[in-house]
Protein backbone atom coordinates (compact mmCIF):
# COMPACT_ATOMS: atom_id res chain seq x y z
CA UNK A 1 0.00 0.00 0.00
CA UNK A 2 1.38 3.38 -0.91
CA UNK A 3 1.72 6.02 1.76
CA UNK A 4 3.89 8.87 2.81
CA UNK A 5 7.24 8.65 4.50
CA UNK A 6 6.74 9.08 8.23
CA UNK A 7 8.65 12.34 8.24
CA UNK A 8 6.21 13.90 5.78
CA UNK A 9 3.08 12.82 7.63
CA UNK A 10 0.63 15.65 8.19
CA UNK A 11 -1.40 15.34 11.34
CA UNK A 12 -5.06 16.26 11.09
CA UNK A 13 -6.89 18.12 13.83
CA UNK A 14 -8.18 15.65 16.39
CA UNK A 15 -10.78 17.62 18.33
CA UNK A 16 -13.68 19.44 16.72
CA UNK A 17 -13.80 23.10 17.68
CA UNK A 18 -16.64 23.74 20.09
CA UNK A 19 -17.37 22.88 23.69
CA UNK A 20 -18.02 19.17 24.22
CA UNK A 21 -21.28 18.56 26.14
CA UNK A 22 -20.94 16.91 29.55
CA UNK A 23 -23.34 13.97 29.81
CA UNK A 24 -22.58 12.88 33.37
CA UNK A 25 -22.16 14.67 36.68
CA UNK A 26 -18.56 13.49 36.97
CA UNK A 27 -16.38 14.26 33.91
CA UNK A 28 -14.46 11.06 34.63
CA UNK A 29 -17.55 9.07 33.59
CA UNK A 30 -17.59 10.82 30.20
CA UNK A 31 -13.96 9.89 29.74
CA UNK A 32 -14.43 6.29 30.85
CA UNK A 33 -17.34 5.80 28.44
CA UNK A 34 -15.25 7.13 25.55
CA UNK A 35 -12.37 4.83 26.47
CA UNK A 36 -14.72 1.84 26.82
CA UNK A 37 -16.30 2.42 23.41
CA UNK A 38 -12.89 2.90 21.79
CA UNK A 39 -11.80 -0.41 23.36
CA UNK A 40 -14.97 -2.10 22.12
CA UNK A 41 -14.03 -0.89 18.65
CA UNK A 42 -10.55 -2.35 18.97
CA UNK A 43 -11.97 -5.70 20.10
CA UNK A 44 -14.18 -5.71 16.99
CA UNK A 45 -11.12 -4.91 14.85
CA UNK A 46 -9.24 -7.86 16.38
CA UNK A 47 -12.26 -10.14 15.90
CA UNK A 48 -12.24 -9.28 12.18
CA UNK A 49 -8.52 -9.94 12.00
CA UNK A 50 -8.93 -13.31 13.67
CA UNK A 51 -11.71 -14.12 11.23
CA UNK A 52 -9.35 -13.21 8.38
CA UNK A 53 -6.67 -15.53 9.76
CA UNK A 54 -9.18 -18.37 10.11
CA UNK A 55 -10.40 -17.92 6.56
CA UNK A 56 -6.87 -17.82 5.19
CA UNK A 57 -6.06 -21.01 7.10
CA UNK A 58 -9.17 -22.68 5.78
CA UNK A 59 -8.24 -21.61 2.26
CA UNK A 60 -4.89 -23.35 2.69
CA UNK A 61 -2.87 -20.36 1.48
CA UNK A 62 -0.02 -18.69 3.34
CA UNK A 63 -0.95 -16.84 6.53
CA UNK A 64 1.47 -13.96 6.46
CA UNK A 65 1.06 -10.35 7.53
CA UNK A 66 0.97 -9.50 3.86
CA UNK A 67 -1.82 -11.99 3.15
CA UNK A 68 -3.80 -10.72 6.14
CA UNK A 69 -3.39 -7.14 4.99
CA UNK A 70 -4.31 -7.96 1.41
CA UNK A 71 -7.44 -9.89 2.39
CA UNK A 72 -10.67 -8.07 1.54
CA UNK A 73 -13.92 -9.62 2.78
CA UNK A 74 -16.43 -10.24 0.01
CA UNK A 75 -20.05 -9.09 0.50
CA UNK A 76 -21.16 -12.36 2.11
CA UNK A 77 -18.26 -12.32 4.59
CA UNK A 78 -19.03 -8.68 5.37
CA UNK A 79 -22.63 -9.62 6.07
CA UNK A 80 -21.48 -12.36 8.45
CA UNK A 81 -19.20 -9.89 10.19
CA UNK A 82 -22.03 -7.35 10.44
CA UNK A 83 -24.13 -9.99 12.19
CA UNK A 84 -21.28 -10.83 14.58
CA UNK A 85 -20.80 -7.15 15.42
CA UNK A 86 -24.54 -6.74 16.01
CA UNK A 87 -24.48 -9.60 18.55
CA UNK A 88 -21.31 -8.17 20.09
CA UNK A 89 -23.01 -4.79 20.56
CA UNK A 90 -26.09 -6.51 22.01
CA UNK A 91 -23.80 -8.17 24.52
CA UNK A 92 -21.62 -5.30 25.62
CA UNK A 93 -24.55 -2.87 25.77
CA UNK A 94 -26.76 -5.38 27.65
CA UNK A 95 -27.02 -3.10 30.68
CA UNK A 96 -28.48 -0.35 28.48
CA UNK A 97 -30.91 -2.77 26.82
CA UNK A 98 -31.95 -3.95 30.27
CA UNK A 99 -33.00 -0.43 31.18
CA UNK A 100 -34.72 -0.04 27.81
CA UNK A 101 -36.76 -3.21 28.39
CA UNK A 102 -37.68 -2.05 31.88
CA UNK A 103 -38.79 1.34 30.53
CA UNK A 104 -40.82 -0.37 27.81
CA UNK A 105 -42.69 -2.34 30.47
CA UNK A 106 -43.37 0.84 32.43
CA UNK A 107 -44.52 2.70 29.33
CA UNK A 108 -46.87 -0.17 28.51
CA UNK A 109 -48.34 -0.19 32.03
CA UNK A 110 -49.02 3.47 31.63
CA UNK A 111 -51.38 2.87 28.72
CA UNK A 112 -54.92 3.37 30.03
CA UNK A 113 -57.01 0.22 30.53
CA UNK A 114 -59.59 1.66 28.14
CA UNK A 115 -57.13 1.19 25.29
CA UNK A 116 -57.13 -2.55 25.90
CA UNK A 117 -60.94 -2.57 25.83
CA UNK A 118 -60.94 -0.62 22.56
CA UNK A 119 -58.36 -2.95 21.13
CA UNK A 120 -60.23 -6.16 21.85
CA UNK A 121 -63.53 -4.70 20.74
CA UNK A 122 -62.01 -3.78 17.41
CA UNK A 123 -60.44 -7.22 16.88
CA UNK B 1 -18.44 -0.49 -16.54
CA UNK B 2 -18.78 -3.23 -13.93
CA UNK B 3 -22.12 -3.44 -12.16
CA UNK B 4 -22.16 -1.08 -9.18
CA UNK B 5 -22.12 -2.91 -5.88
CA UNK B 6 -24.90 -1.27 -3.88
CA UNK B 7 -23.77 -2.30 -0.40
CA UNK B 8 -20.40 -0.53 -0.55
CA UNK B 9 -19.17 2.93 -1.32
CA UNK B 10 -18.00 3.19 -4.93
CA UNK B 11 -14.20 3.22 -5.08
CA UNK B 12 -13.49 6.20 -7.30
CA UNK B 13 -9.90 7.34 -7.79
CA UNK B 14 -9.84 9.73 -4.82
CA UNK B 15 -11.47 7.57 -2.21
CA UNK B 16 -8.83 6.79 0.45
CA UNK B 17 -8.00 3.10 0.55
CA UNK B 18 -8.29 1.81 4.13
CA UNK B 19 -6.00 -0.89 5.46
CA UNK B 20 -7.80 -4.01 6.62
CA UNK B 21 -7.76 -2.78 10.22
CA UNK B 22 -8.91 0.69 9.23
CA UNK B 23 -11.81 -0.82 7.30
CA UNK B 24 -12.76 -2.93 10.33
CA UNK B 25 -12.68 0.16 12.55
CA UNK B 26 -14.99 2.00 10.13
CA UNK B 27 -17.29 -1.01 9.91
CA UNK B 28 -17.52 -1.04 13.69
CA UNK B 29 -18.60 2.61 13.74
CA UNK B 30 -21.21 1.86 11.08
CA UNK B 31 -22.52 -1.09 13.14
CA UNK B 32 -22.51 0.99 16.31
CA UNK B 33 -24.44 3.78 14.65
CA UNK B 34 -26.97 1.34 13.27
CA UNK B 35 -27.35 -0.36 16.64
CA UNK B 36 -27.90 2.98 18.36
CA UNK B 37 -30.41 4.17 15.77
CA UNK B 38 -32.38 0.95 15.43
CA UNK B 39 -32.57 -0.28 19.02
CA UNK B 40 -31.00 1.88 21.74
CA UNK B 41 -32.66 5.05 20.46
CA UNK B 42 -36.14 3.52 20.60
CA UNK B 43 -35.77 3.30 24.39
CA UNK B 44 -35.86 7.08 24.57
CA UNK B 45 -39.55 6.99 23.68
CA UNK B 46 -40.15 4.53 26.49
CA UNK B 47 -38.14 6.71 28.89
CA UNK B 48 -40.34 9.60 27.85
CA UNK B 49 -43.70 7.79 28.06
CA UNK B 50 -42.92 5.72 31.11
CA UNK B 51 -40.92 8.14 33.19
CA UNK B 52 -40.08 11.64 31.97
CA UNK B 53 -43.59 12.61 30.83
CA UNK B 54 -45.04 11.41 34.15
CA UNK B 55 -42.54 13.44 36.12
CA UNK B 56 -43.28 16.49 33.98
CA UNK B 57 -47.02 16.08 34.47
CA UNK B 58 -46.64 15.78 38.23
CA UNK B 59 -44.53 18.93 38.41
CA UNK B 60 -46.46 21.06 35.91
CA UNK B 61 -50.00 19.79 36.37
CA UNK B 62 -50.31 19.13 32.61
CA UNK B 63 -48.82 16.69 30.14
CA UNK B 64 -45.90 17.80 27.95
CA UNK B 65 -47.25 19.07 24.65
CA UNK B 66 -44.67 20.99 22.67
CA UNK B 67 -41.18 20.04 21.62
CA UNK B 68 -39.90 22.41 24.30
CA UNK B 69 -41.99 20.62 26.92
CA UNK B 70 -40.47 17.33 25.78
CA UNK B 71 -37.00 18.81 26.09
CA UNK B 72 -37.66 20.00 29.62
CA UNK B 73 -39.12 16.63 30.52
CA UNK B 74 -36.20 14.67 29.05
CA UNK B 75 -33.42 16.89 30.33
CA UNK B 76 -31.58 14.92 32.96
CA UNK B 77 -33.31 11.62 32.12
CA UNK B 78 -30.57 9.03 32.67
CA UNK B 79 -31.50 6.86 29.69
CA UNK B 80 -31.60 9.81 27.32
CA UNK B 81 -28.29 11.09 28.69
CA UNK B 82 -26.61 7.75 28.24
CA UNK B 83 -27.90 7.35 24.69
CA UNK B 84 -26.74 10.92 23.95
CA UNK B 85 -23.29 10.15 25.29
CA UNK B 86 -23.09 6.99 23.14
CA UNK B 87 -24.34 8.88 20.10
CA UNK B 88 -21.79 11.66 20.58
CA UNK B 89 -19.05 9.07 20.96
CA UNK B 90 -20.12 7.29 17.78
CA UNK B 91 -19.84 10.58 15.91
CA UNK B 92 -16.34 11.25 17.30
CA UNK B 93 -15.25 7.68 16.59
CA UNK B 94 -16.52 8.04 13.03
CA UNK B 95 -14.32 11.06 12.32
CA UNK B 96 -11.33 9.37 13.90
CA UNK B 97 -11.84 6.19 11.90
CA UNK B 98 -11.87 8.07 8.61
CA UNK B 99 -9.03 10.43 9.51
CA UNK B 100 -6.57 7.57 10.02
CA UNK B 101 -6.37 6.34 6.40
CA UNK B 102 -6.53 9.91 5.08
CA UNK B 103 -3.57 10.96 7.23
CA UNK B 104 -1.62 7.93 6.07
CA UNK B 105 -2.05 8.62 2.35
CA UNK B 106 -2.64 12.37 2.17
CA UNK B 107 0.33 12.96 -0.14
CA UNK B 108 -1.07 10.52 -2.70
CA UNK B 109 -4.55 11.95 -2.46
CA UNK B 110 -3.27 15.48 -3.09
CA UNK B 111 -1.36 14.23 -6.13
CA UNK B 112 -4.36 12.36 -7.50
CA UNK B 113 -6.58 15.42 -7.08
CA UNK B 114 -4.08 17.70 -8.80
CA UNK B 115 -3.81 16.03 -12.23
CA UNK B 116 -5.05 17.95 -15.31
CA UNK B 117 -6.82 15.07 -17.01
CA UNK B 118 -10.59 15.08 -17.30
CA UNK B 119 -13.57 17.34 -17.78
CA UNK B 120 -14.82 20.26 -15.69
CA UNK B 121 -12.85 22.96 -13.92
CA UNK B 122 -11.77 24.24 -10.53
CA UNK B 123 -11.46 27.91 -9.59
CA UNK B 124 -10.20 28.69 -6.11
CA UNK B 125 -10.28 32.16 -4.59
CA UNK B 126 -8.26 32.59 -1.41
CA UNK B 127 -9.99 35.96 -0.85
CA UNK B 128 -13.31 34.24 -0.09
CA UNK B 129 -13.74 34.68 3.65
CA UNK B 130 -14.98 31.61 5.50
CA UNK B 131 -18.18 32.80 7.21
CA UNK B 132 -18.46 32.88 11.00
CA UNK B 133 -21.18 30.19 10.92
CA UNK B 134 -18.49 27.79 9.72
CA UNK B 135 -15.68 28.95 11.99
CA UNK B 136 -17.57 29.37 15.30
CA UNK B 137 -17.65 25.61 15.86
CA UNK B 138 -16.62 22.72 13.60
CA UNK B 139 -19.94 21.68 12.07
CA UNK B 140 -21.17 18.16 12.87
CA UNK B 141 -17.96 17.70 14.91
CA UNK B 142 -15.77 17.25 11.83
CA UNK B 143 -12.41 18.47 13.10
CA UNK B 144 -11.45 21.48 10.98
CA UNK B 145 -14.77 21.74 9.14
CA UNK B 146 -14.92 22.08 5.36
CA UNK B 147 -12.42 24.91 5.26
CA UNK B 148 -9.30 24.13 7.33
CA UNK B 149 -6.17 23.41 5.31
CA UNK B 150 -3.59 21.27 7.05
CA UNK B 151 -1.04 21.47 4.25
CA UNK B 152 -0.56 22.98 0.80
CA UNK B 153 -3.16 22.01 -1.82
CA UNK B 154 -4.91 20.11 0.93
CA UNK B 155 -7.76 17.71 0.18
CA UNK B 156 -7.80 16.01 3.61
CA UNK B 157 -11.18 17.11 4.83
CA UNK B 158 -12.74 16.40 1.45
CA UNK B 159 -11.56 12.81 1.77
CA UNK B 160 -12.61 12.66 5.40
CA UNK B 161 -16.08 14.01 4.58
CA UNK B 162 -16.62 11.69 1.60
CA UNK B 163 -16.05 8.53 3.61
CA UNK B 164 -17.73 9.81 6.79
CA UNK B 165 -20.96 10.66 4.96
CA UNK B 166 -21.12 7.06 3.77
CA UNK B 167 -20.63 5.75 7.31
CA UNK B 168 -22.97 8.33 8.85
CA UNK B 169 -25.72 7.39 6.41
CA UNK B 170 -24.82 3.71 6.91
CA UNK B 171 -24.72 3.35 3.16
CA UNK B 172 -28.36 4.33 2.77
CA UNK B 173 -27.52 7.26 0.49
CA UNK B 174 -26.12 4.89 -2.12
CA UNK B 175 -22.63 3.98 -3.39
CA UNK B 176 -22.05 7.61 -4.46
CA UNK B 177 -23.73 9.26 -1.43
CA UNK B 178 -25.96 10.90 -4.01
CA UNK B 179 -29.41 10.17 -2.60
CA UNK B 180 -30.38 13.76 -1.77
CA UNK B 181 -29.43 14.94 -5.26
CA UNK B 182 -31.17 12.00 -6.94
CA UNK B 183 -34.28 12.58 -4.86
CA UNK B 184 -34.27 16.34 -5.56
CA UNK B 185 -34.10 15.64 -9.29
CA UNK B 186 -37.08 13.29 -9.12
CA UNK B 187 -39.05 16.02 -7.38
CA UNK B 188 -38.00 18.76 -9.82
CA UNK B 189 -38.87 16.61 -12.85
CA UNK B 190 -42.31 15.79 -11.53
CA UNK B 191 -43.09 19.27 -10.24
CA UNK B 192 -41.58 21.33 -13.08
CA UNK B 193 -41.81 19.04 -16.13
CA UNK B 194 -41.22 21.95 -18.50
CA UNK B 195 -38.06 23.16 -16.82
CA UNK B 196 -35.14 22.68 -19.23
CA UNK B 197 -32.23 24.22 -17.38
CA UNK B 198 -29.38 25.62 -19.48
CA UNK B 199 -27.28 26.24 -16.37
CA UNK B 200 -27.56 24.67 -12.93
CA UNK B 201 -25.94 25.86 -9.70
CA UNK B 202 -25.38 23.65 -6.65
CA UNK B 203 -24.73 25.78 -3.57
CA UNK B 204 -22.61 24.44 -0.71
CA UNK B 205 -21.63 21.40 -2.76
CA UNK B 206 -18.87 20.08 -0.42
CA UNK B 207 -17.36 17.10 -2.30
CA UNK B 208 -20.13 17.07 -4.93
CA UNK B 209 -22.13 14.06 -3.68
CA UNK B 210 -25.41 15.60 -4.82
CA UNK B 211 -23.95 17.63 -7.69
CA UNK B 212 -23.03 14.84 -10.10
CA UNK B 213 -26.55 13.44 -10.67
CA UNK B 214 -27.55 16.78 -12.24
CA UNK B 215 -25.12 16.07 -15.10
CA UNK B 216 -26.98 12.81 -15.78
CA UNK B 217 -30.43 14.33 -15.35
CA UNK B 218 -29.81 17.25 -17.74
CA UNK B 219 -26.83 16.31 -19.93
CA UNK B 220 -27.21 19.47 -22.03
CA UNK B 221 -26.94 21.78 -19.02
CA UNK B 222 -23.78 23.42 -17.71
CA UNK B 223 -23.39 22.39 -14.07
CA UNK B 224 -21.70 24.74 -11.58
CA UNK B 225 -21.03 24.00 -7.92
CA UNK B 226 -19.75 26.33 -5.21
CA UNK B 227 -18.49 26.05 -1.65
CA UNK B 228 -16.45 28.18 0.73
CA UNK B 229 -14.04 25.36 1.60
CA UNK B 230 -10.97 24.90 -0.61
CA UNK B 231 -10.08 21.35 0.56
CA UNK B 232 -13.53 19.98 -0.23
CA UNK B 233 -13.54 21.70 -3.64
CA UNK B 234 -10.16 20.29 -4.67
CA UNK B 235 -11.39 16.85 -3.68
CA UNK B 236 -14.77 17.37 -5.38
CA UNK B 237 -13.07 18.35 -8.62
CA UNK B 238 -10.73 15.34 -8.56
CA UNK B 239 -13.59 13.01 -7.69
CA UNK B 240 -15.91 14.38 -10.40
CA UNK B 241 -13.19 14.10 -13.05
CA UNK B 242 -12.27 10.59 -12.04
CA UNK B 243 -15.92 9.67 -12.56
CA UNK B 244 -16.08 11.59 -15.85
CA UNK B 245 -18.43 14.40 -14.79
CA UNK B 246 -17.97 17.88 -16.30
CA UNK B 247 -18.71 20.07 -13.26
CA UNK B 248 -17.37 23.59 -12.82
CA UNK B 249 -16.39 23.97 -9.18
CA UNK B 250 -15.53 27.35 -7.72
CA UNK B 251 -14.81 28.76 -4.29
CA UNK B 252 -17.61 31.22 -3.64
CA UNK B 253 -19.98 32.14 -0.85
CA UNK B 254 -23.61 31.45 -1.81
CA UNK B 255 -24.62 34.70 -0.09
CA UNK B 256 -22.78 36.72 -2.71
CA UNK B 257 -21.43 35.05 -5.84
CA UNK B 258 -19.58 36.35 -8.89
CA UNK B 259 -22.10 34.97 -11.41
CA UNK B 260 -24.04 37.47 -13.57
CA UNK B 261 -27.75 38.23 -13.07
CA UNK B 262 -30.22 35.71 -14.45
CA UNK B 263 -27.44 33.17 -15.18
CA UNK B 264 -29.20 30.03 -13.89
CA UNK B 265 -32.50 28.24 -14.48
CA UNK B 266 -32.08 25.92 -11.53
CA UNK B 267 -30.35 26.56 -8.20
CA UNK B 268 -30.22 23.76 -5.65
CA UNK B 269 -28.73 23.00 -2.28
CA UNK B 270 -28.58 19.76 -0.30
CA UNK B 271 -28.33 19.90 3.49
CA UNK B 272 -26.80 23.36 3.14
CA UNK B 273 -29.49 25.42 4.86
CA UNK B 274 -28.97 24.04 8.38
CA UNK B 275 -25.27 24.86 8.15
CA UNK B 276 -25.83 28.59 7.54
CA UNK B 277 -27.47 31.20 9.75
CA UNK B 278 -30.71 33.19 9.99
CA UNK B 279 -29.16 36.12 8.15
CA UNK B 280 -27.17 34.00 5.69
CA UNK B 281 -30.11 31.93 4.42
CA UNK B 282 -31.96 35.16 3.66
CA UNK B 283 -28.90 36.53 1.84
CA UNK B 284 -28.69 33.23 -0.07
CA UNK B 285 -32.34 33.50 -1.11
CA UNK B 286 -31.84 37.11 -2.28
CA UNK B 287 -28.76 36.01 -4.21
CA UNK B 288 -30.73 33.12 -5.74
CA UNK B 289 -33.38 35.61 -6.88
CA UNK B 290 -30.69 37.71 -8.57
CA UNK B 291 -29.11 34.66 -10.22
CA UNK B 292 -32.31 33.03 -11.48
CA UNK B 293 -33.70 33.64 -14.94
CA UNK B 294 -37.47 34.26 -15.04
CA UNK B 295 -39.29 30.96 -14.44
CA UNK B 296 -36.18 29.51 -12.79
CA UNK B 297 -36.40 27.49 -9.58
CA UNK B 298 -34.45 27.48 -6.32
CA UNK B 299 -34.79 24.34 -4.21
CA UNK B 300 -33.27 23.30 -0.88
CA UNK B 301 -33.17 19.73 0.45
CA UNK B 302 -33.28 19.13 4.22
CA UNK B 303 -34.94 17.03 6.90
CA UNK B 304 -38.58 17.80 7.89
CA UNK B 305 -39.51 21.04 9.64
CA UNK B 306 -40.52 20.58 13.26
CA UNK B 307 -44.08 21.75 12.61
CA UNK B 308 -44.67 18.57 10.57
CA UNK B 309 -43.51 16.21 13.32
CA UNK B 310 -45.07 15.05 16.59
CA UNK B 311 -43.48 16.91 19.53
CA UNK B 312 -41.43 13.91 20.64
CA UNK B 313 -40.02 13.26 17.14
CA UNK B 314 -39.18 16.94 16.70
CA UNK B 315 -37.31 16.87 20.00
CA UNK B 316 -35.30 13.83 18.89
CA UNK B 317 -34.50 15.37 15.50
CA UNK B 318 -33.35 18.48 17.34
CA UNK B 319 -30.64 16.50 19.16
CA UNK B 320 -27.97 17.69 16.72
CA UNK B 321 -28.48 21.34 17.62
CA UNK B 322 -26.93 20.91 21.06
CA UNK B 323 -25.02 17.66 20.74
CA UNK B 324 -23.45 17.61 17.31
CA UNK B 325 -22.14 21.13 16.68
CA UNK B 326 -25.06 22.12 14.47
CA UNK B 327 -25.96 25.50 15.95
CA UNK B 328 -28.44 26.49 13.20
CA UNK B 329 -30.09 23.07 12.98
CA UNK B 330 -33.01 23.96 15.28
CA UNK B 331 -33.78 27.40 13.84
CA UNK B 332 -33.43 26.15 10.26
CA UNK B 333 -36.14 23.57 10.97
CA UNK B 334 -38.56 26.40 11.76
CA UNK B 335 -38.18 28.08 8.35
CA UNK B 336 -41.45 28.77 6.53
CA UNK B 337 -40.90 28.79 2.77
CA UNK B 338 -43.63 31.29 1.80
CA UNK B 339 -42.54 33.68 4.50
CA UNK B 340 -38.86 33.61 3.63
CA UNK B 341 -39.77 33.90 -0.07
CA UNK B 342 -41.74 37.06 0.65
CA UNK B 343 -38.92 38.47 2.80
CA UNK B 344 -36.37 37.95 0.06
CA UNK B 345 -38.26 39.45 -2.87
CA UNK B 346 -39.89 36.34 -4.35
CA UNK B 347 -43.61 35.90 -4.91
CA UNK B 348 -44.72 33.93 -1.82
CA UNK B 349 -47.47 32.28 -3.86
CA UNK B 350 -44.76 30.57 -5.88
CA UNK B 351 -43.10 29.09 -2.81
CA UNK B 352 -43.53 25.36 -2.23
CA UNK B 353 -42.58 22.56 0.12
CA UNK B 354 -42.78 18.83 -0.50
CA UNK B 355 -41.67 15.42 0.64
CA UNK B 356 -40.09 13.11 -1.86
CA UNK B 357 -39.39 9.42 -1.16
CA UNK B 358 -35.71 8.59 -1.18
CA UNK B 359 -34.47 7.65 -4.65
CA UNK B 360 -32.13 4.93 -3.35
CA UNK B 361 -34.44 1.98 -2.98
CA UNK B 362 -31.72 -0.53 -2.15
CA UNK B 363 -31.54 0.95 1.35
CA UNK B 364 -35.19 0.27 2.08
CA UNK B 365 -34.86 -2.67 4.46
CA UNK B 366 -32.31 -0.94 6.68
CA UNK B 367 -34.23 2.24 7.21
CA UNK B 368 -35.56 3.10 10.64
CA UNK B 369 -38.25 5.31 9.03
CA UNK B 370 -37.69 7.99 11.63
CA UNK B 371 -35.84 11.25 11.39
CA UNK B 372 -33.78 11.24 14.55
CA UNK B 373 -30.72 12.76 16.13
CA UNK B 374 -27.53 11.20 14.83
CA UNK B 375 -29.27 9.40 11.94
CA UNK B 376 -31.09 11.65 9.53
CA UNK B 377 -30.47 9.39 6.55
CA UNK B 378 -32.83 6.72 7.84
CA UNK B 379 -36.10 8.54 7.26
CA UNK B 380 -36.70 7.19 3.77
CA UNK B 381 -37.71 10.60 2.38
CA UNK B 382 -36.31 14.09 2.06
CA UNK B 383 -37.99 17.41 2.65
CA UNK B 384 -37.61 20.10 0.02
CA UNK B 385 -38.62 23.72 -0.04
CA UNK B 386 -38.11 26.45 -2.57
CA UNK B 387 -39.68 28.96 -4.89
CA UNK B 388 -40.05 29.62 -8.58
CA UNK B 389 -39.07 33.06 -9.85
Amino acid sequence: MSGQADGARIELQKKAKGERPAYFSDPAIDKILSITMALAGEVAVMRDRLDTVERLLEGGGPVTQEAIEAYRPDPSVREERDAIRERFLENILRIVHQEREELARKAEERAPYGEAVQLVEAL
Amino acid sequence: MEPIELKSQYRHALLPEPSSEELSRQDFVKSLKFHLASTISTGNKNAFDGRAARRFEKAEGRPPETMHDVRRAMQGDPYFNFWSALQRNSQEMMWKSVQMPVERQLGDLIERAAGDEGPGSLTLDPDVAVPAYHTAVDIHCMPGGYHTEFTENDVANGAVYDRAVYIYAMGRMGPFNSDIGDTAIALIKSRFPDLKPRRILDMGCAVGHSTLPYCDAWPEAEVHAIDVGAPVLRYAHGRARSLGYPVHFSQQNAESTRFPDGHFDLIVSHILVHETSARAIRAIMREARRLLAPGGVVLHGETPPYRDLPAYDAFMLDWDTRNNNEPFWGASHEIEPARIAAETGFDPDKAFEAYQPSAFEAAEQERTKVFQGGDFGGGGAWYFWGVQK
